[in-house]
Formats: C-alpha cells, sequence, structure tokens
C-alpha cells in the first residue's frame, strides 16, 4: 500500500506540468475560420424570425376563433376552435425552442405550456371569477394545456362542453387565455421586427454571453428537457419507474400528443442543418460549422440518430396516454434513442464548436 | 499490485511528450491526501452525502418489513421503494423527496440511454416484494415444498420461501446492493459524465462552490460515491475502517467487512479506503489523472465484493445441499442469486462495462431458478456458474 501511493506521488509530482488537454476551451480564442455572424444571420433571418411570424397568425388565428366561440358557443364552433387550437399548438413548437431575448425575459414558453394543468386551480379561479394571469404562481393554470382542457376535458361530448360556455366565466377565462397567448407572442413577435434581431446578429462573440453560445445552450437545453424528458421521458417514467399517463402534453386531447412530438422533432433537426423555415433550402447551421471543422463525421452521427429517433416514432400510438398506459416499453425505447443524441450534442458537439454547457440537468442528492 | 505499478509507469510514459511549453494549471500541484476522510474549506468540512444515507436507511426500514408478515402490506412496501404516502417509521424518510426506486439501475453511464432495461429492473424489484406477499406470505403456514411456497427449518431459524426455494427478502437485499449502491456508486458518481460534467473541471479549480454549501459540485459528487459505501449512520464519516468490527450496516458495507476477514482477501478494506482519500484529495488538488486512477481502484474492488460473495454463497449452498440441509442451503442461494443479480452492476476498469455481460448473468439466474429452483439445482451447475465468476473477476473459487 505504502510503496503504491509513493509511486503514485511520485508520478504527481513529474506530471505536475502537464495539464488540461481535455478541457474545453471555454475562453473563447475565435480560432476557427466558420463564419459565426454569417450563421447568427440565418438563424435568425430564415428561421426564428418567420417562424414567429408564422406562429403569431397563428395565435391571432386563434384568439380570432375562440372569440367567435364564446360569441356562439355552438357545437360546430366548439370543432372549429379545437382544430385551430391543434394547428395553433403544433405551430408552438417551431418557435418553442428560441427562449433567448424577449422570450426568456417574459418566461414565454412557461406561460405557454407548462403542463400537466393545475385542473383544479382552474376550475376554482373560473367558478370565483377573479384571477391573475400575469402571476409566476399561474404558469400551471393557462397557456395551451389550459386550453387543451377547456375544449377537450371538462365533458364527456361535444354537447356537455358547449353547454358549459353558457356560463360567463367559463367563457371569460377560455378567452383570457386565448388573448394571453396572442399578446405575449405578438411581444416576442415585435422585439425579433425591431432591435433584437441586430442585437443578436450582431453578438457575434464566442464567449459564454456570445448569442451563438447563449442559443446553443437553449437549443441542447430545449431538447434535453422538454423534448426528451417534458414529451417521452416523464409520462413513460423514465426516471421512476411509473409511468405518469397524466405528464404526457395535450393530455386531453386525443390524438394530438405525437403530432406536436413530431413537429418539436423535426423542428429541432431542422435548425441542427440550418433548414429555412420557408422551404427547403439550408443556410449555415451547425452541421456546416462542424463540416468546416472536418467534423463531418460528427455531424453525420447526429443526423443519423436522428434519423433512427424517427422511424422509432412510427412505432409510438398517436396518443402517447394510450402508449404508457398499454405498452411503454415503446415508449421507453423512444427516450433511449433520443438521448443518445443528447450525449452527441451536449458532450461532443459542444466541445468540437468550444462552446461551454453551463446548465446541468442530471440531479443530485 | 502490478496492475497498478503498470498503470503508474504507463501514465509516466504517455507524458514523456509532455514539453515544457505547456502551461501548468493552477492547482495541479501534489497532492495533500490526509489519514482521515477529513476535507474542509474556510474551516468547515467540505464532506457531505446526506442524501446517500436517506436512502441507505429507507432501504433497511423497507427490508426488515419484508419480513414482517404481522404488520406490513405490499401496498407499505411499496410506498416505501417509491417513498409515498409516508410510510416510513422514521418521519425523517417520509419528509425526504428522494426515494430508493429511482436510483435503482439508474446511474448515468448504464442506463441513462437504457431505460427499457432500467425500468425492467425496478420492476424486477417491484416483483419481489410483489411476491413475497401475494405468494409467500399468504402460504407460511405450510411447509415448503418443491413447487409449493412456504416455510421451511435453517437450524434454529424459520425462512420462508417462493415454489423454488428463493427467499424474496434475501433477492431484494442483495440484489439492491448492486442495483442501487454498486451502480450509483461506480457508474453514476465515479463515471467522467458526471465527475466532469459541464464546468464542473474550471469550477473545481477556481473553487467556485455549489450555492450555498462549501464544496464544488466535482467534490460533492465524488462524496456521494463515497456515501453508497459508507453512509449508514453507524459509520463514522471520518475513518470508517474503525468500526470493521460493529456497524449496523445492511448492505455494501458489510459485505466489504465479511470479504475483508476472508484471510485471501484481507487489505481491502483498507484499499478501497485509500484509494477514496486519495481520489479526493486530488480533486481538491485539480489532479484529475491521480483522480481517475483512484477509480479504477475503487471499481476493481468494490466489484470483486459482489463476485466474491456470489461465488462464496453458491459454495455454501452447495455444501449444504451435500448435507442435506435444505433450509441452510436454500438461505445461502438466496443470497448468492441477489449477488449474481448485482453482477451486472459492477464496472470493469477501462472498460466502462461489467465484468460479466448482462447474458451471461441472465443466463446464471435462468439456470438457478430453472424447473423447481433451488430444489433442483445441481452441484455441477453450481460449480460452473461459481469457475465462470471467479474467472472472470481474477481469484479462484477456494478463495471465496
Amino acid at each position: 500500500m505504502i510503496k503504491i501511493s509513493k509511486i503514485l506521488l511520485f508520478a504527481t509530482l513529474i506530471f505536475t506540468a502537464c495539464s488540461t488537454e481535455d478541457e474545453p476551451d471555454g475562453g473563447g480564442n475565435g480560432t476557427d475560420s466558420f463564419d459565426r455572424g454569417a450563421m447568427l444571420v440565418n438563424w435568425a433571418d430564415n428561421i426564428i424570425v418567420p417562424a414567429f411570424e408564422n406562429f403569431t397568425n397563428s395565435t391571432q388565428q386563434l384568439e380570432d376563433v375562440t372569440v367567435a366561440f364564446t360569441a356562439d358557443p355552438s357545437e360546430e364552433n366548439l370543432v372549429t376552435l379545437r382544430n385551430q387550437f391543434a394547428s395553433s399548438y403544433v405551430d408552438f413548437q417551431t418557435v418553442a425552442m428560441f427562449d433567448i431575448g424577449k422570450a426568456e425575459e417574459l418566461n414565454y414558453r412557461r406561460f405557454l405550456n407548462t403542463y400537466p394543468l393545475a385542473a383544479t386551480e382552474v376550475e376554482d379561479k373560473i367558478a370565483s371569477g377573479t384571477y391573475n394571469l400575469e402571476l409566476p404562481s399561474s404558469f400551471k393554470e393557462q397557456g395551451f394545456p389550459a386550453m387543451d382542457y377547456l375544449l377537450n376535458g371538462i365533458g364527456e361530448t361535444d354537447a356537455e362542453i358547449a353547454a358549459k360556455y353558457s356560463s360567463e366565466n367559463y367563457r371569460n377565462y377560455l378567452l383570457d387565455v386565448a388573448k394571453r397567448i396572442n399578446s405575449l407572442t405578438k411581444e416576442v413577435n415585435s422585439s425579433w421586427q425591431g432591435d433584437y434581431r441586430d442585437t443578436f446578429v450582431n453578438n457575434t462573440s464566442s464567449s459564454s454571453t456570445g448569442s451563438v453560445d447563449m442559443l446553443t445552450n437553449k437549443y441542447i437545453m430545449y431538447y434535453e428537457t422538454f423534448l426528451r424528458s417534458g414529451k417521452i421521458g416523464y409520462p413513460a417514467g423514465a426516471f421512476t419507474g411509473t409511468p405518469s399517463p397524466i405528464n404526457v402534453e395535450a393530455f386531453y386531447s386525443a390524438d394530438l400528443s405525437k403530432n406536436l412530438y413530431l413537429q418539436s422533432l423535426e423542428s429541432i433537426v431542422d435548425f441542427f442543418s440550418g433548414k429555412h423555415f420557408n422551404g427547403n433550402q439550408t443556410g449555415k447551421s451547425y452541421e456546416q460549422y462542424l463540416e468546416s471543422l472536418d467534423r463531418g463525421d460528427l455531424a453525420n452521427d447526429i443526423l443519423s440518430q436522428f434519423d433512427v429517433v424517427k422511424s422509432q416514432a412510427s412505432n409510438l400510438s398517436a396518443n402517447f396516454k394510450n402508449q404508457v398506459e398499454t405498452n411503454n416499453t415503446v415508449m421507453l425505447s423512444a427516450f433511449d434513442e433520443l438521448q443518445k443524441v443528447v450525449v452527441l450534442l451536449k458532450l461532443d458537439m459542444v466541445q468540437a464548436l468550444s462552446i461551454s454547457i453551463n446548465y446541468v440537468d442530471s440531479d443530485g442528492d | 499490485m502490478r496492475k497498478l505499478l503498470f498503470s503508474a509507469i504507463m501514465g509516466g510514459l504517455t507524458l514523456v511528450s509532455c514539453t515544457s511549453d505547456d502551461t501548468p494549471t493552477p492547482g495541479n500541484t501534489k497532492i495533500d491526501t490526509p489519514v482521515n476522510y477529513t476535507f474542509e474549506r474556510d474551516n468547515s468540512s467540505t464532506v457531505s452525502y446526506g442524501g446517500q444515507t436517506t436512502r441507505i436507511q429507507m432501504a433497511k426500514e423497507l427490508v426488515a418489513n419484508l419480513k414482517d408478515f404481522e404488520n406490513a402490506t405490499e401496498e407499505m412496501v411499496l410506498n416505501m421503494f417509491a417513498n409515498e404516502n409516508s410510510p416510513f417509521q422514521n418521519s425523517e424518510l417520509n419528509e425526504s423527496s428522494k426515494s430508493v426506486k429511482s436510483k435503482v439501475a439508474a446511474s448515468n453511464l448504464y442506463f441513462s440511454a437504457n431505460t427499457v432495461e432500467s425500468s425492467a429492473i425496478k420492476s424486477d424489484f417491484d416483483g419481489f416484494i410483489d411476491a413475497q406477499f401475494n405468494n409467500v406470505a399468504v402460504n407460511k403456514d405450510q411447509l415448503a415444498e418443491p413447487g409449493i411456497p412456504g416455510q421451511i427449518l435453517d437450524g434454529d431459524a424459520v425462512r420462508y420461501v417462493n415454489s423454488k426455494g428463493l427467499e424474496m427478502d434475501q433477492a431484494f437485499g442483495k440484489s439492491l446492493i448492486g442495483g442501487l449502491m454498486v451502480d450509483q456508486m461506480l457508474n453514476n458518481y465515479l463515471s467522467k459524465s458526471v465527475l466532469d460534467e459541464g464546468d464542473n473541471r474550471a469550477n473545481n479549480e477556481a473553487g467556485i462552490t455549489e450555492e450555498g454549501k462549501s464544496y464544488t459540485t466535482m467534490e460533492h459528487k465524488w462524496d456521494e460515491a463515497y456515501g453508497y459505501l459508507y453512509g449508514d449512520p453507524s459509520i463514522p464519516s471520518i475513518d470508517p475502517n474503525s468500526v470493521l468490527g460493529s456497524h449496523d450496516d445492511d448492505f455494501l458495507f458489510k459485505y466489504l467487512v465479511r470479504v475483508e476477514n476472508d484471510e485471501d482477501f484481507a487489505g481491502i478494506a483498507q484499499e478501497i479506503f485509500e484509494a477514496f482519500k486519495t481520489g479526493r484529495a486530488a480533486i481538491v488538488a485539480g489532479n484529475y489523472q491521480i483522480r481517475d486512477e483512484q477509480i479504477a481502484i475503487i471499481r476493481e474492488n468494490i466489484s470483486k465484493i459482489i463476485a466474491i460473495r456470489a461465488v462464496h454463497y453458491l459454495q455454501a449452498g452447495k455444501n449444504a445441499l451435500a448435507d442435506n440441509d435444505e433450509g441452510a442451503a436454500f438461505h445461502d442461494l438466496s443470497e448468492g442469486f441477489g449477488f449474481i443479480y448485482s453482477l451486472r452492476f459492477t464496472n470493469k476498469p477501462g472498460t466502462n462495462m461489467p465484468y460479466l455481460s448482462k447474458e451471461k448473468v441472465d443466463m446464471y439466474k435462468e439456470q438457478l431458478l430453472d424447473g423447481n429452483g433451488f430444489w433442483d439445482v445441481t452441484p455441477e451447475t453450481l460449480d460452473s456458474i461459481s469457475v465462470e465468476i471467479a474467472a472472470a473477476f481474477g481469484f479462484s473459487v477456494e478463495e471465496a
């Protein structure tokens, strides 16, 4: 024993001068020749801004259709509104990852899509008729999950649900939720239409406060926490061993959860490849960045694993609630394939791009 | 021994190419290993592993209730496993946000992209609990026979077994040593993906501590590994080996002591403790090479504890069967089954994998439980499994 420690100690002394070849270069010397500024321009002008423009139209439509329904709560109008709701919820998946600038400041994503919904609290607030949806304590009582509940979860049949809206309190709450989704979205959209686009694009620093580093952290965190865990892992009980149907996104809608997952996945993959929001053209993004660093191999690994995730998804039921209740193993398999991309993005890609990850997902004791 | 020396030399050779224009990292200086596991920053201890102690206490109360047919119910024990609905006598455990189940087969290295298997393993543990109450307990007042659950005499003790002779509480308790303690220690907290996650290295070198705490994240992760071996409240944190002769642990530490008391393996307790101390001191000094060398020592020796006890109990079972003492044999084989279950969580240094593949381990379990299980198992089967395990870990069946 003593001998060994001596050898080790001796070894340590010899190696003192040698150090940190494994360490990510968080300081950002920016020695690579890739044009980060051009990548930011592609991200902003061809992906983020058009996605928010599209989504703003979608939430405006959602508000308008809600106004029509609350003015005349017929079964027919309910079906129309439900369709618009589903379409807007899918559109939301194209902007959810961009939690930066105004969106971050407003807690935009948390107001629009915190689930599971606190349904009892929603009912209490509807009954009392007094509430303030701007409070952070009300994240779980509004947004798409609240609309999901109010359009699908408050009655057995369409007739029963529509009948609830003879009550002014129900009409008001539904309308307030729809209006708030729209007004928050407009606010984020106008910041991108205004000064924020230039602020974002010009912040080319390769430090942790530069736009590339910041959005990359947001991108990977969205993928890991909201796509992998939120849409698949929590409902499947990947961390607890017990499936939890109530954690399914769009819990009250019959067949929406898989569509939301697929759109979210597609948006993540498109962003990786720099694909324009409107059209099939691609511009600079992670894929091209990695190629410029002779890491086309890694880009290919990531894209092939995305393909595995997509093809695995064909085994999933359109309704994740049914999926976890009947054959949860398929859901867990989805999680396992998604997790393989986490490792590639969060370790290999950020190391290749000299980006430092500044959030930690794993829970400790 | 030889391996260690070899890796030290290899390390030396690798670094020969390291030239003088490398900038020395601040903190990468001589490491200062204390006599006891005592580490401080600004005069307050940086060692903390309360979460591990909590889980060890939960597991202990759970296993005790598995055997309490008079007062315990399946629902209550399942609640203890998941820490739901305040099931524990000890109210501190009820108030904890932690649970045993959430950390079973949950290591970053083996299970983060393998939740299908993780979930199946968690279900096995649920299944042990289920069988104990719905199969064994309900038949406790009949004699066990091949294919029939019931009671069986082992010396002065009465054991309760399923239709294959397996004691569910032993299966649960011994499998948990691998599924919780070993897996979390070797494959989670001592894995690079956890120790070096995010900015852990930079923060560790800069002495940036966790919010409101005295330790850096990396220091804490290391201590959490330490806690899965030494976390029972009866074991003193600073010099755990001072209680080798008298402690209340029922899990990994207990079997470290058993192996230590076998003269063929004496010294293992000190070797593991030295490695934990040296590795922790290396983290303080920012010397990750020395840290990683200690991880290899810990992984090898902790894995060996599992393998040695697996072989030991299979052989004890074989000998008792030869004496026609089925009660004693089934008790030994039940413990052996749990240690074999635990082999899946061992970690062979340098491979990021267990010493024996999942397929092999599954095959051993099947061989043991085939047909009427322990009632039928042959000495040849017990020997062949023993020989394979011992060979994989580099000791002999006789030594165990």
